[in-house]
């Protein structure tokens, strides 16, 4: 055998690239996935990619974590404090998942802004939207659950007034606060619960979930801002666009934004690792007690109006914010020819931003 | 001869104008005072008649006889313009119709009487007609509704007496029935203590029925007793009338936090004190002092008002001899240490709380209580009246400053020698104690987990008091025990803490290295990305 054709003997890889091809055509399935375009145009900041990478962040850091916790109110603080202290890098991977929560939340409603702002959420991508949201609420359930778990003052009272909110909505109120926390107080039973909501259904369905979202989007195309149809019609205008591979112009420049966000969260979790207050205590109640900032809003709202209305309000909200794409019949995709929808938007955001720091204030 | 008949007649003529003229200005000024004074209310027919009812409660005549209501008679058109102040001026009660006080002849060590009154029958007609009279009358029944007493049908024949059956003015106000109007101060603990100081009636709200005899030992009850001063305290001053609230009611003037404020309206008042020459500065010194501060700022209802020290319904300047009993009801262990020492032992000389702390202007202790900053000149006498007998002079304890150890004792004695050891040892394991608290501070602040430094440190703080409280015994071996078991705690605290900022330096230090690989990684990324869109176009 020749010099040169031991040079062009493919490396190991691409050995078992191949060897797998042979035997289920794994070429095709990657091409398909992997080798589609994109409008060139298309600046989606690679908030959604982020966002999908925090997930990724959280169930390798959480696999790392439950190997560790024990989901019961008499151990429930001690092995958290175990993890934090005496665990090898406990403490980097709590304080990472506990930022990468944060950071998963804030980089959801990020993604869902860029959307609406847009435009991408309008016809033919209904569903993608209308998965998106429920991505979006599953994630701050995962908030919610997630910050029972340290069973610390902070986790347990929290988690009792976030759950009696949810006793306030009318005619199942008080069947959903049963349900939330599995008997009528916050106990052993509310724990457990929370702990496998956490753990096995929450992932297991934001994963199933977030991949319907990426079979939608991998069928019908990167929108694109300009003109994000895809109608037949608009066939020819999608040729005339210039357009960019995925894989490997649009991955790499992902890919940065991974290793970004990566690093940041390192630094934070070195600088404002995640602390412990007194374990929990259902006989004293400390005082302020307060949601996570993702929940001030509505607890500042719940301070203000009645109950009732305090919950019924957002959960309207919601339910507007998801059908959202059947209820705004404008064409228009540029912001500027789209004056009411981004009034309401500017409307929105300026509610929830005073209201969480009038609730953070208060 | 004309000449003088001449003077004669121009004199008569003066004196007669003179005289007209003072006529005319008398009668002026005649008519001018006639105008000014009021008519004194005279009886054209005769004598006023006597009032041939009761006094007791009826200070409003006009209510009634303003325009004849009941049984009442009318005023005689005359009396149109009179007020109820001149009524009496004239008007005197009949013989018999003011009754004495049911209290009067009670003996000094019995338990006052019920007021007798016919039952009830479940009626209040006092309030049914109260409430309606308007002004006072509307307000006090209102008050008594929403009073303890009104919550619970403790009716106002109780307090006044009475028939509370009928609405008939002269029947359900009339001493036969017992009513005895507004009870006077001096009879206010009796009518108080008429229930309170009653174990039967008392037994279903289980309150406590010793006040009544506690008030009348007391300093206001023996004042009011004794020297029939009615401007101490009674019941009603502290608890209110009609509006009585349960102690444990925060709105309650009796409520703990309220006490010193309470106390304060009689005894910080220049002017109601006057007569009875005692301070009235207790309440703005109590109110800088730790109990005053942990009282009112911190609304701590554990920390002492002046019904804590001085007692409530028992009020009395502790006795010096008592003091240490009466700190001791909250101050337990020091107590104890306390009776441990050698000053315990000296007698009625003996160095008391008082004599380190203060009385109303306790501040919290630390070490400077031991010495004064710079060395006191003494002579044998400032402490000895002879060779073997001490002085304990209150007043030279009245200066903070001058409530130090070598007040009395002398620099260079055996004792001070201990003294200073007690205070090296002291300020050791505060400085211990500090550092450990400070490291552990600074790691908390860096987000690190301190709880079992913390735990250490709670040890150290716990000693740290043992040996503080542990001063009263002034034995030099059992406070150095526990000063170095308060040590070797915050030393092993600050170790843990120490260690933990050693780990937080690590982590930032691997911090910095992981950030430098994952930017070396980014910008490799960058330039094969610029690469690729190089070869896009």
């Amino acid at each position: 055998m020749s010099e040169q054709s031991l040079q062009q003997k493919p490396g190991l890889f691409m050995r078992a690239y191949d060897w797998l091809d042979e035997r289920y055509q794994v070429r095709q399935l990657v091409n398909a996935l992997l080798h589609v375009y994109i409008p060139r145009n298309a600046k989606t900041y690679y908030l959604g990619g982020v966002t999908m990478f925090l997930f990724i962040v959280q169930v390798i850091t959480g696999s790392l974590l439950v190997l560790y916790y024990q989901p019961t109110p008499d151990t429930a603080y001690d092995s958290v404090l175990r993890i934090t202290s005496t665990v090898y890098f406990g403490w980097l991977i709590r304080s990472i998942h506990a930022w990468g929560a944060n950071f998963m939340i804030i980089f959801c409603m990020l993604h869902m802004l860029r959307v609406f702002i847009q435009g991408a959420y309008k016809p033919p991508r209904e569903v993608t939207w209308n998965a998106g949201v429920i991505l979006l609420l599953m994630t701050l359930a995962f908030g919610f659950t997630g910050y029972l778990l340290p069973w610390d003052q902070r986790a347990y009272w929290a988690t009792v007034v976030g759950s009696e909110s949810a006793g306030a909505i009318p005619v199942v109120g008080e069947q959903l606060l049963l349900f939330l926390r599995g008997g009528v107080d916050v106990t052993s039973a509310t724990l457990t619960r929370f702990f496998g909501l956490h753990t096995i259904f929450l992932p297991v369905g934001l994963a199933l979930l977030l991949g319907f979202h990426l079979v939608l989007i991998h069928q019908q195309g990167l929108a694109n801002p300009d003109r994000p149809s895809t109608d037949i019609d608009d066939r020819e205008f999608r040729k005339k666009s210039k357009t960019l591979p995925f894989f490997p112009h649009y991955a790499v420049s992902e890919l940065i934004a991974w290793y970004a966000i990566i690093g940041l969260l390192i630094v934070l979790a070195s600088i404002f690792p995640m602390g412990l207050e007194e374990e929990a205590n259902p006989l004293e109640t400390p005082p302020h007690i307060k949601p996570e900032w993702y929940f001030l809003a509505l607890y500042q709202l719940l301070k203000l109006v009645p109950r009732t209305l305090g919950i019924i309000a957002p959960l309207l909200a919601v339910l507007a914010l998801f059908f959202l794409p059947y209820l705004d019949r404008n064409k228009a995709i540029a912001p500027r020819k789209r004056r009411f929808a981004m009034s309401m938007m500017i409307a929105t955001l300026a509610g929830l931003i005073i209201f969480t720091i009038w609730g953070w204030l208060s | 001869m004309t000449r003088t008949h001449s003077f004669c007649k121009r004199l008569m003529g003066t004196v007669l104008w003179g005289m007209i003229l003072s006529i005319l200005i008398l009668t002026m000024i005649g008519a001018e005072l006639a105008q000014a004074q009021p008519e004194d209310p005279p009886s054209p027919q005769g004598p006023a008649p006597p009032i041939t009812h009761t006094l007791v409660g009826r200070s409003n005549c006009l209510i009634c006889h303003a325009t004849g209501f009941g049984d009442a008679a009318a005023n005689p058109p005359d009396h149109v313009d009179y007020t109820n102040d001149v009524c009496e001026d004239c008007h005197e009660a009949a013989p018999g119709t003011t009754p004495p006080s049911p209290w009067s002849d009670l003996a000094p060590d019995a338990l006052p009487q019920r007021i007798e009154h016919p039952p009830t029958e479940g009626k209040n007609s006092c309030v049914d007609c109260h409430l309606v009279l308007g002004e006072t009358h509307t307000e006090i029944s209102e008050q008594w509704q929403e009073s303890v007493h009104g919550q619970s049908d403790v009716g106002c024949v109780e307090c006044h007496g009475g028939d509370a059956r009928t609405d008939e003015m002269n029947l359900s106000m009339d001493p036969a029935s017992g009513f005895i109007g507004v009870p006077t101060r001096a009879d206010i603990p009796h009518v108080c203590g008429s229930c309170h100081a009653d174990v039967e009636e008392m037994r279903q709200y289980n309150l406590p029925t010793d006040q009544y005899v506690k008030y009348i030992e007391s300093v206001h009850g023996v004042r009011l007793q004794t020297f029939k001063d009615v401007n101490v305290a009674v019941c009603t001053d502290c608890h209110g009338t009609h509006d009585v609230k349960k102690a444990s009611d925060p709105t309650a003037a009796v409520y703990p936090l309220n006490v010193p404020e309470l106390c304060a309206s009689c005894h910080a008042d220049p002017e109601y004190m006057a007569s009875y020459n005692i301070p009235i500065d207790q309440f703005d010194i109590y109110k800088t002092s730790v109990h005053g501060r942990a009282l009112l700022e911190d609304q701590d209802v554990r920390a002492p008002s002046c019904a804590s020290c001085h007692g409530s319904h028992a009020a009395q300047p502790p006795d010096s001899e008592e003091v240490v009993n009466v700190c001791g009801k909250c101050h337990t262990a020091t107590e104890a240490y306390y009776k441990e020492s050698r000053h315990s032992r000296i007698g009625e000389n003996a160095p008391k709380c008082w004599t380190c702390h203060g009385t109303h202007d306790v501040i919290k202790p630390d070490e400077s209580m031991f010495l004064h900053e710079e060395p006191t000149e003494q002579e044998c006498t400032t402490c000895h009246v002879d060779e073997n007998t001490f002085r304990m002079d209150k007043a030279r304890f009245a200066n903070p400053e001058d409530r130090r150890c070598d007040t009395c004792h002398h620099e260079n004695s055996m004792i001070m020698v201990q003294v200073q050891a007690i205070l090296d040892a002291l300020i050791a394991a505060d400085a211990s104690y500090t550092l450990a608290e400070e490291t552990i501070q600074e790691a908390a602040t860096r987000g690190m987990i301190v709880s079992d430094a913390e735990n250490q440190l709670a040890q150290a703080r716990t000693s740290l008091i043992s040996a503080r409280a542990a001063v009263h015994t002034t034995k030099l071996p059992m406070i150095s025990q526990l000063t170095e078991d308060a040590i070797a705690s915050a030393q092993e605290a600050y170790s843990i803490a120490h260690n933990r900022l050693r780990e937080n330096e690590m982590r930032r230090l691997a911090m910095i290295i992981a950030v430098v690989v994952i930017l070396i990684n980014m910008l490799a990324f960058y330039a094969l990305k610029r690469e690729l869109y190089s070869q896009l176009d």
